[in-house]
């Protein structure tokens, strides 16, 4: 059977081992390569024709410059963010299933519900950020400006739908990202010529939109409610093999997709006023540039804010190491999406959960899917960080006591506060985390610490006399305590590339509590007495050494051995100091089968077998900072010497140089504290004073400055000694620099100091003439080495600077966040908090230009109504404008500009033109393009879309201006010159227009020559013809007009939950007045009237008696005396007549009417007969002409062969003839 | 919305052309309280005054307000506007004085600028508009400014106190900037130099030159030292002498170094000899600080290192004058830009003294200005 099902083998047609086939069976042919072909065969690749080659050369020419870009500059780090993927289609079009085959495609996990971006790991070296699009326009908008691939989807089945076509277009104005268009819904096409013809013709129309050849994806069908495993991996296979083309705005702008949010508010400071500033700190990849530290950032949909404080934080979905292998195992494929609770962590309004997967999460740790890790990692881990952090202890000296972190003074940071919510049905407990405030939070006897977490005290206090099973019931609230710790830590870490192992991989094992000891060292977090005996054991050395110290790492000491742990990367001074609550004294009895027990996510061992044996549980080779060091016992007088750099440290903060350390357990522990004073003498050395002489002194300028401002508010002031900074500042501006004392250059030795400047002096070895000619031999054999396929050195070279630039940028970031304590904080406006919603706070990315900041000046861009758009704008109706990341409404006034560079304002858009728009709002760089839409509220089925453009020029000043005519009568005419009045209100009013062109309306020119007193206002001037009194005069004038200063950001992101998208800012008049039910009332005189024209009449033509006179006789009026009165002799009398008369009158007309009749009749009938005559007359002509011809034929065909005849008798010459 | 912590605000007027002019380029209002609040004239001078009157004339839509004393001033920048400008600067300063703030504002402009200058062409107090023509505009060169229209003229000299000067100074714009690495300042080839003298006699200027040679010679021969008489109306208002001498090197770096003489009627005369020495010495001790750009031209070479490409530019400078030093100060507080500065000392080599390397990764400054056609 088996046998039966055997596929046959077939040969590898592609592929680079059936290409050394082939190649291997021409050679067996004698069949060379194509160059051999050429040789082989040169007649076959000869010129044929010259023409045709240049064409052809031409042709290739010209598709090779169409293909050329200007080349863009890659500043994509080594270890990219995430890719951001949006799904963008219409609803029900089938996204989340998509993202859903995605994820599962990818991580083997599958996601039930996803709200916010998902982050997964795709690759080795590739991750990616999946969002999902809906189709409110404001979302489209913020997801296309940060997208990197979009995802198409279109439901095949419908077709195109405008969210396409609008997102689309706002791709377009933003910079065009990957778009992919993937086809779905295709099952429901019932059979196969009509689906690919709907293919077809979706695919053409896809190509127009994006470009001929766009990749467009078909899902044909679903299969138990998600789509083809197949289909989905080639989807995820392209996604992941993707190149991507930097785009300008986005490699040019810092930006964060942000996929967690955290309100850092007081609740208490919202309970009393909601309207409170907010303290935000938001969480994701930075993308594009480098940001930097208390920046101006925009939050689209929220508005503009400075940023408190940034800061690095481990990444928590971090690209596997680099491991040789083809893909990845499990266990790296991460997936990190806090807003949809993967991974068990699950953030909402005000409170975190924990989802510790029921009461069976804790047995088969091992078992727990890959995605999981995160969360099992929390889990496991028994004291939070900060505690461990806390409980660790430091002995500087090998006779003092060990140090803790309580030694260290607090200060203030803001950390959740946590309340215990067990849910006892299911056995799942949760884990609320409120959010204090910083006060709150720093001191160790906060009486709210210990009033929110009732139960959890309760249940700590009891804990030491415990049964098993509530040990257990126990374990569970420990690991939330635990959780909470090290959520904590991740709150302030979030972002770096390691999860948080790193910092603490030589961190000793006793951190680890055991489960038996927790309660009382929870207790201890709790109480403040303990605190206070811890703090007495520990001898308080120092404490501000430490302080700094334990910023960069955690000091800790055990009772067998003094370690010293330094850690320069972490520096969270103020995390460390604050967490102190968390510190035990007994710690350091845990146990050490219980954290064996626990596949923990910190690194902590307490003897070297342990730590061998619990190394190995861990998914990654731990990293351990080079800047860690260790102090043992045995070294004393060593750990003195650190204690020196430990000030020194203090000093210099420079970023230290990550190295993993993968080597052995133990090997690494060796000469720690050797190294680490090496490493401070040379970081010491590297780092000059000057950098602290010019930055370092600044700052506390400034703050004594405050101080001294602040000191004194009466009536008296003390009058301080100024300072040397004071006294400078009132001293000479010159930029010169002058020496106090100058070298004496007569002496030779000076002058030798400095002899190598010149030329003429001695040259470095490398610059030498003569060595570089001794030199010349050696690289010639170097270029040879090359050619043979040797490595080029310079290449060599250039590698490295590259890496020294990619150093100095790193150590450019580290410097700036190591100023900075750890935390990002963002201010936030009210409203924030409440109106948070996990699904929707997806859409921030920060936007930050140093420079243009919060500048608000008018901007001028050239607009273009959308083609598809239905209405055209009006001049001064609000606008929602996207520009840059910002969306905005404003009022813009468009324009045209005039030949002579005219800016004349417009009332309208033009249809089909482009137009001018200035408008006041935020500095944006000249060429970002721009869309503007009507209004981003409600549905609309038409083209949202309204205009798109470019931003041409930032101004100050205005430049619109718009035509005035002012007008006026005259009232006096003389020849040319008249006086007119009613322009002008006043003399001075004339004085400015003097010389000014006017008009008739008549088209007859002139100009205002000066002011008349007697009317004011009125003023003389001359034309070049005379007026008439009914003449209208006028001024062509131009006003400009001012733009209204309105810049008001849409805040859609700050609505409540579900009313996200009716945002509605500044309503149009238009709008008002059909809200408000007020009629236009237009300008009587503006309203169109039937024409009633009047009939003209015209006088007669009168020519004067003279001019008739002059006129020649032909052109004089022909005017007919008037027949004069008849003389009464002349006329003629009446005749009466007779009635006989009468009679025969009567008959004489009788009879002449017969005879007219009769006449009449008689000439009818002539005239048909003669027409019958000549109808005969002309057919017999007809006839007789056709005769003719036939006739004449005859006569010619005769007469044509007796010459034809004669013709050839002659030809055959006499001779013939003869014959 | 709009924070008023955006604006910075300082005390006494010592580098204020740098806070004005750095905040022309951020955009941030600056206010500086307390100008000479102790003093017996307290207030704006002379010359700050006109400097302020230029900025208002090159930018557009700019505020300044001053209160009735002069000692508190409130400037919120405008767009830098350019074009053509004439400007008397006050006789109390330099033309230097105006002319370095325009260097730094010059390629930003939304028009090219094409500004004329009157007033003390060359004075002890400013490093004189020779110098600037032969060290900044090298400078300005090395960041991608350049072409026909970068021109530094000088019409006519004046002198202090007379003034009466002349200088026509034109700049293009550029729209960004290119990113600098110049870490190396390479060998100096020779030697350049301008002696002037204007209504005294044309000797003075000879004897100047040989007397600046007689040192000079002693590192390099290749040594130029051209002799400017003005005469008449190109004269200016006072008498007075000098010389400028600039060291060129084989990578384009220019170190320059300049004397004048006494203005008349303060303090004693100075003899071209003795000047003429004294400045070659001067010479000498710029190149023993060395550097890529020197001690002048460190702040607009680290200003414009500032505002490059997102790219990392680096400069090697000799010691860092206390303008310079208040200037990365400056650009900390304005542009939150912090330059990393190592020192690179000496050791054997004959070379000068300590060098400092300066590197910083630029803020992606583009010309918001500049016009898009």
């Amino acid at each position: 059977m088996e046998t039966k099902d055997q596929k046959k083998h077939r040969k590898k047609n592609s592929g680079p081992k059936a290409e050394k086939k082939k190649k291997r069976h021409l050679q067996d042919l004698q069949l060379g390569d194509e160059e051999d072909a050429r040789k082989r065969n040169p007649k076959a690749f000869a010129v044929q024709s010259a023409v045709r080659m240049a064409r052809s050369f031409h042709r290739t020419q010209d598709l090779k410059t169409k293909k050329h870009h200007i080349p863009v500059v890659d500043r994509t780090p080594l270890e990219p963010p995430p890719i951001v993927v949006v799904v963008m289609g219409p609803p029900k079009v089938g996204k989340s299933t998509l993202i859903q085959c995605l994820i599962r495609n990818f991580t083997r996990q599958k996601l039930t519900e996803i709200r916010g971006p998902v982050t997964i790991v795709s690759g080795k070296k590739r991750r990616l950020t999946i969002i999902e699009c809906g189709c409110d326009i404001n979302m489209m908008i913020d997801l296309a400006k940060v997208a990197d691939l979009v995802l198409m989807l279109i439901d095949a089945s419908f077709g195109f739908e405008m969210e396409t076509f609008e997102f689309l277009n706002i791709c377009q104005v933003h910079g065009f990202p990957k778009i992919m268009g993937v086809l779905t819904h295709l099952d429901s096409f019932k059979y196969n010529k009509q689906l690919k013809k709907a293919k077809k013709r979706l695919k053409h129309r896809f190509w127009t939109e994006v470009y001929p050849g766009a990749k467009l994806f078909y899902l044909s069908g679903m299969v138990h409610g998600e789509y083809q495993n197949q289909e989905i991996h080639n989807l995820g296979r392209f996604i992941t093999v993707m190149k991507f083309r930097p785009l300008t705005w986005q490699t040019s702008h810092p930006y964060i997709l942000a996929d967690r949010m955290e309100d850092l508010t007081n609740p208490e400071d919202i309970r009393t006023n909601a309207k409170c500033d907010r303290k935000v700190s938001l969480y994701g990849y930075l993308r594009g540039a480098h940001l930097k530290n208390k920046s101006q950032i925009h939050m689209p949909g929220v508005g503009d804010f400075a940023v408190s404080d940034i800061s690095f934080l481990p990444d928590p979905c971090a690209l596997p190491e680099q491991q040789k292998k083809r893909c990845l195992n499990e266990k790296e494929k991460l997936v990190y999406a806090p807003l949809s609770g993967v991974g068990g962590v699950l953030y909402d309004k005000d409170a975190v959960y924990v989802d510790l997967g029921g009461s069976h999460g804790f047995q088969e740790p091992d078992e727990a899917s890959p995605t999981h890790e995160l969360v099992q990692s929390l889990i496991s881990t028994h004291s939070t960080i900060d505690a461990k952090m806390a409980s660790s202890r430091v002995t500087l000296f090998s006779d003092s006591k060990p140090l803790g972190s309580e030694d260290i003074d607090n200060q203030g940071l803001w950390m959740p506060k946590e309340e215990k919510q067990v849910d006892l049905k299911t056995g799942r407990v949760r884990r609320k985390a409120i959010f204090g405030d910083e006060e709150d939070e720093s001191g160790d006897s906060d009486p709210e610490d210990d009033e929110e977490m009732p139960e959890g005290d309760r249940m700590e206090n009891s804990s030491s006399d415990e049964t098993e099973e509530e040990e257990d019931a126990e374990v569970t609230s420990k690991v939330y305590m635990a959780d909470k710790g090290a959520k904590r830590q991740r709150l302030e870490m979030e972002e770096d590339s390691e999860i948080d192992l790193p910092a603490f991989a030589d961190s000793d094992d006793d951190l680890e509590r055991s489960s038996g000891d927790e309660g009382e060292e929870e207790e201890a977090d709790e109480s403040s007495e303990e605190e206070g005996s811890d703090a007495e054991e520990r001898d308080n050395l120092e404490p501000k050494t430490i302080g700094k110290g334990s910023k960069s790492g955690l000091l800790h000491s055990n009772g067998l051995s003094d370690r010293l742990n330094l850690e320069k990367t972490m520096k969270k001074a103020a995390l460390t100091t604050s967490d102190s609550g968390h510190c035990t004294a007994e710690e350091a009895f845990a146990s050490e089968d219980e954290s064996e027990g626990s596949s923990s996510l910190s690194t902590e061992e307490k003897d070297s077998e342990d730590e061998a044996l619990v190394r190995k549980k861990f998914p990654k080779p731990s990293q351990a900072v080079s800047g860690q060091k260790r102090a043992s016992e045995s070294l004393i007088d060593e750990t003195s010497d650190i204690e020196d750099l430990l000030k020194e440290e203090e000093e210099y903060k420079e970023a230290s140089n990550y190295s993993t350390e993968t080597s052995g357990a133990l090997k690494w522990k060796e000469d720690l504290s050797r190294k680490a004073a090496e490493a401070f003498l040379r970081q010491q050395q590297a780092t000059p004073n000057l950098q602290k002489l010019i930055y370092g002194t600044v700052t506390e300028d400034n703050e004594e400055e405050d101080e001294a401002g602040e000191e004194l508010g009466g009536l008296f002031r003390v009058s301080q000694p100024a300072r040397e900074c004071k006294y400078k500042a009132d001293s000479l501006d010159c930029s010169r620099f002058h020496l106090e004392v100058p070298h004496d250059w007569d002496l030779e030795e000076v002058m030798d100091s400095i002899r190598d400047c010149f030329v003429t002096g001695k040259w470095e070895e490398d610059k030498d003439a003569a060595k570089i000619l001794a030199e010349d031999e050696e690289l010639y054999g170097d270029f040879e080495d090359l050619e043979t396929g040797d490595v080029h050195k310079g290449a060599s070279g250039l590698d490295t600077q590259t890496e020294d630039v990619e150093e100095e940028i790193k150590e450019e970031i580290d410097s700036s966040a190591e100023e900075s304590a750890k935390k990002k904080h963002l201010d936030k406006k009210r409203k924030l908090k409440e109106m948070f919603d996990a699904e929707y706070d997806e859409g921030e990315s920060t936007y930050f230009d140093d420079l243009k900041g919060e500048m608000h000046r008018q901007a001028q861009m050239r607009l273009k109504k959308h083609r598809w758009y239905k209405k055209i704008l009006k001049s001064r109706d609000p606008i929602i404008f996207s520009v840059g990341w910002r969306r905005f409404q404003t009022i813009p006034l468009y324009y045209i500009e005039d030949h002579n560079g005219r800016q004349r304002l417009l009332k309208y858009t033009p249809q089909h033109m482009h137009c001018g728009a200035a408008f006041w709002g935020p500095i944006t760089p000249q060429g970002t393009g721009f869309l503007a839409v009507q209004f981003v509220d409600g549905t609309t089925p038409d083209f949202r879309i309204a205009a798109t453009g470019i931003v041409l020029d930032l101004d100050k000043s205005i430049k619109i201006v718009k035509k005035l005519k002012l007008t006026g009568f005259p009232y006096k005419i003389f020849k040319n010159t008249s006086f007119i009045k009613g322009m002008f209100n006043s003399a001075l009013e004339v004085a400015k227009f003097e010389g000014a062109v006017i008009r008739t309306v008549s088209g007859i020119r002139g100009q205002i020559k000066k002011a008349l007193r007697a009317p004011e206002g009125a003023f003389r001037a001359t034309f070049e013809d005379k007026l008439l009194m009914s003449d209208i005069v006028f001024m062509r004038t131009w006003y400009p007009v001012s733009i209204p200063a309105f810049y008001n950001p849409v805040t859609s992101l700050l609505k409540p939950v579900g009313e996200k998208d009716t945002w509605s800012g500044m309503r149009t008049t238009g709008q008002l007045r059909l809200a408000h039910r007020v009629k236009l009332k237009p300008n009587k005189d503006s309203l169109y009237k039937p024409i009633v024209r009047q009939k003209k009449h015209f006088n007669s033509l009168h020519i004067p008696k003279a001019l008739q006179k002059a006129l020649p006789f032909k052109t004089k009026p022909k005017t007919q005396a008037k027949a004069g009165k008849i003389p009464k002799d002349r006329r003629r009398p009446a005749v009466i007549r007779e009635p006989h008369e009468r009679k025969v009158l009567a008959l004489l007309d009788a009879l002449s009417t017969v005879h007219s009749q009769k006449m009449k009749k008689a000439k009818e009938q002539r005239h048909l007969h003669n027409k019958e005559h000549f109808k005969a007359k002309q057919k017999e002509e007809e006839e007789k002409l056709k005769r003719q011809k036939d006739l004449r034929k005859k006569l010619f065909r005769i007469q044509g062969q007796k010459e034809k005849r004669n013709q050839k008798s002659s030809l055959k010459g006499p001779k013939e003839q003869l014959k | 919305m709009a924070t008023p912590a955006h604006s910075l605000s300082y005390a006494g007027c010592n580098f204020l052309r740098q806070r004005l002019v750095l905040s022309t380029l951020s955009g941030r209002p600056v206010k500086i309280r307390k100008i000479r609040a102790r003093d017996d004239n307290p207030g704006l001078r002379d010359f700050e005054a006109s400097f302020i009157r230029l900025l208002d004339k090159i930018t557009n839509g700019s505020r300044i307000e001053i209160n009735q004393t002069g000692t508190t001033l409130y400037y919120q920048p405008g767009l830098l506007y350019g074009g053509s400008v004439e400007h008397d600067c006050s006789v109390l300063r330099g033309i230097g004085y105006y002319l370095e703030s325009l260097l730094c504002l010059a390629p930003f402009m939304k028009h090219p600028l094409r500004i004329v200058l009157r007033g003390v062409t060359n004075d002890q107090v400013d490093p004189s508009v020779d110098v600037l023509k032969t060290t900044a505009l090298p400078v300005l060169k090395q960041f991608g400014i350049d072409g026909e229209s970068l021109e530094l003229k000088i019409v006519r000299r004046g002198m202090p106190p007379g003034g009466g000067g002349e200088v026509i100074f034109s700049c293009p714009i550029r729209k960004v900037l290119k990113p600098i690495q110049l870490t190396d300042p390479g060998k100096i080839k020779r030697i350049r130099g301008m002696a002037y003298s204007v209504r005294v006699s044309p000797q003075m200027a000879n004897r100047i030159v040989d007397s600046a040679r007689s040192i000079l010679n002693k590192f390099i021969p290749d040594i130029y030292i051209y002799t400017d008489h003005m005469k008449g109306i190109n004269s200016g208002k006072s008498p007075g002498f000098g010389l400028s001498l600039v060291a060129e090197t084989i990578n384009g770096t220019f170190l320059g170094a300049e004397l004048t003489s006494n203005p008349q009627g303060q303090g004693v005369a100075v003899l071209p000899e003795d000047l003429g020495r004294n400045c070659a010495k001067l010479l000498l001790e710029e190149i023993y600080r060395g550097g890529c750009v020197d001690s002048t031209n460190q702040s607009l070479a680290l200003l414009f290192m500032t505002l490059g490409q997102q790219d990392v530019s680096k400069v090697l400078l000799g010691p860092l004058s206390p303008y310079t030093i208040e200037f990365l100060r400056h650009l900390k507080s304005f542009f939150q830009i912090m330059f990393k500065i190592e020192t690179k000392p000496c050791g054997e080599e004959r070379k000068g003294g300590d060098k400092v390397l300066m590197t910083c990764v630029g803020i992606g400054f583009s010309n918001l200005s500049k016009t898009l056609k």
